[in-house]
């Protein structure tokens, strides 16, 4: 299964069992990107920067 | 004026840090308690769903019945014991949380990152929140009064809704505004280790850097007593399960990090 970098454009292969908001690296250009679900498929936007400022 | 955070753990010992506390009065005590919310949950049939964050620690994901929970022990049974335990000892306690006043408004988290079958991926944030802003005017109104501060990590939200913040983070946002002596954190370990060996004191700076390589829980506390230490207030990272550990924090014992 794969798509597309939406920043570079670069194929990105998702694992079989791919979750959405599942985190991956583009390994053409290095871009952190998020899975999600549309009309059931898979695509894949930037990720934001989350901190780890969780509570207790 | 005294500000100190005790974890959880460091709360098996709360007889004794109450005890020991009694000579700092009016202090403003910040307590965790993630351990004994998970516990009550448990006995309130609420199975808490325990997540990873990518750095290794494990934290129970609040949704709205944890939530419930989470302000019933933090905000309701663990401070009223803090409370009690002070009382006790005469010093005139009184036990709030961050909704109070409001002291601590947090905005919601809309997402975080945690590890699932080993792989990072984005989950909506749930009830947790990270504190933007502090109104010391409740605990000030408090101490001017006379009474020492209990202060529990619940925070309000931005839209008005009840979060659940850090204690480590809640205890750094009320070194910056009020400017305490010192900033005790009493935790279930001697201070900052490397490789083994106890590390006595360093500087704002080089507290920042060694957060990047000590192990999960740690580093962010780190990262906070740096923040606390550039803003001016000198912190003190020790045990809090042994005996006066106030005391001996104050008079060497634990990691000091200076501004």
């Amino acid at each position: 299964m794969k798509a597309f970098c939406p920043v570079c454009g670069g194929e990105v292969e998702l694992p079989e069992d791919v979750m959405p908001g599942e985190l991956l690296e583009c390994q053409s250009c290095g871009a952190t990107l998020e899975v999600y679900e549309q009309e059931s498929a898979f695509k894949l936007r930037e990720a934001e920067e989350i901190g780890e400022d969780w509570g207790e | 004026m005294l500000l100190v955070k005790a974890g959880g753990r460091a709360l098996l010992n709360v007889s004794e840090i109450a005890r020991d506390l009694a000579a700092y009065s009016p202090f403003v005590l910040v307590h965790g308690g993630g351990d004994q919310v998970t516990s009550y949950s448990l006995k309130m049939g609420v199975t808490p769903r325990i997540v990873i964050s990518p750095s290794g620690v494990k934290s129970r994901y609040t949704d709205a019945r944890e939530l419930e929970v989470y302000i019933m022990v933090m905000a309701g049974k663990l401070n009223k014991e803090i409370v009690s335990k002070l009382l006790d000892r005469g010093v005139k306690a009184a036990g709030i949380s961050g909704l109070d006043g409001p002291t601590l408004i947090a905005e919601r988290k809309r997402k975080i990152v945690v590890v699932e079958k080993g792989r990072r991926r984005v989950v909506p944030g749930g009830y947790t929140g990270r504190i933007v802003a502090v109104d010391t005017s409740l605990i000030r109104a408090l101490l001017s009064g006379g009474f020492s501060v209990v202060l529990a990590p619940v925070a309000r939200g931005t839209q008005g809704e009840a979060l659940n913040v850090d204690g480590d983070q809640a205890a750094y946002q009320l070194a910056l505004a009020l400017k305490p002596e010192k900033l005790v954190i009493l935790s279930d370990v001697d201070g900052v280790e490397v490789d083994g060996s106890p590390m006595r004191g360093m500087s704002w700076l080089e507290a920042a850097e060694l957060a990047k390589a000590v192990g999960p829980g740690m580093n962010r506390k780190l990262l906070m007593a740096s923040k606390a230490a550039e803003a001016g207030v000198e912190v003190v990272i020790a045990s809090g399960l042994k005996e006066s550990p106030v005391t001996r924090a104050l008079g060497g014992e634990g990691t000091r990090v200076k501004p």
